[in-house]
């Protein structure tokens, strides 16, 4: 768009073009220009923490106990990347013990990179749990 | 940004509040000398063990660095305590 712009500013100081004129190629050229994909979709704040919120009445008419948790998104990503210092052999025993209980995970094929993105995408996470006595919240905020 | 307050909330019996305010960096440097010693422990467990020292330690920073913000409360019936980190 700079190049056009510039054409069309170069054009307007040899006279070939008016001042309307100019203004009217620039405005057109602007219109033209399309927004980038998904610029009116995201979110303007990124949120920054990992909110666990849980209220529950055991006993009624007591206090009851409540539980409010809040994480940095930060300190997930920090700990997720310590996961690759796990030496080969610590992972073979743990995908061996994963294995011997019924969860055929391979830990080994799972890299940093993915479980980063996996905390990325999560600030669109909402899990709510509403019981008779408890209700739990999950979300980032 | 490494943390700089912790704060700790617990409720005593009879319903008041015990609120501890402790300075991470003041405290830090009166426990240098323990501190140096965890180090140097954990960097022969990263030899022992196969990790390396280097990643263990900036995972380590990483994760002290991000601690600020965090936040967590925890009540039960006539029981409460809360733990902040700014």
């Amino acid at each position: 768009m700079n190049e056009q712009r510039h054409q069309i500013l170069q054009m307007l100081a040899e006279g070939k073009i008016t001042a309307d004129e100019a203004e009217r190629l620039i405005a057109a050229v602007e219109r033209e220009q399309p927004e980038p994909p998904g610029a009116a979709l995201r979110p303007k704040t990124r949120p920054k923490y990992l909110r666990v919120v849980m209220n529950s009445e055991d006993n009624p008419g007591g206090d009851g106990s409540r539980l409010n948790i809040r994480v940095p998104l930060q300190l997930l990503r920090a700990g997720v990347r310590l996961t690759s210092l796990l030496p080969p052999q610590a992972l073979t025993r743990i995908n061996a013990e994963l294995d011997k209980s019924g969860v055929p995970i391979d830990l080994a094929q799972l890299k940093p990179q993915q479980l980063e993105e996996l905390i990325d995408h999560l600030d669109e996470l909402s899990i709510d749990i509403d019981d008779a006595l408890t209700k739990m919240r999950v979300f980032c905020e | 940004m490494i943390p700089q307050l912790v704060t700790y909330r617990q409720r005593r019996a009879d319903g008041r509040w015990l609120r501890l305010y402790v300075p991470v960096l003041p405290v830090l440097l009166v426990l240098s000398p323990l501190l140096v010693l965890a180090v140097l422990g954990g960097l022969v467990a990263c030899v022992i063990f196969h990790i390396s020292p280097v990643g263990a330690l900036r995972g380590a920073g990483r994760l002290w660095c991000a601690l600020p913000g965090a936040r967590f409360e925890i009540q039960d019936a006539s029981m409460a305590v809360s733990v902040s980190v700014r």
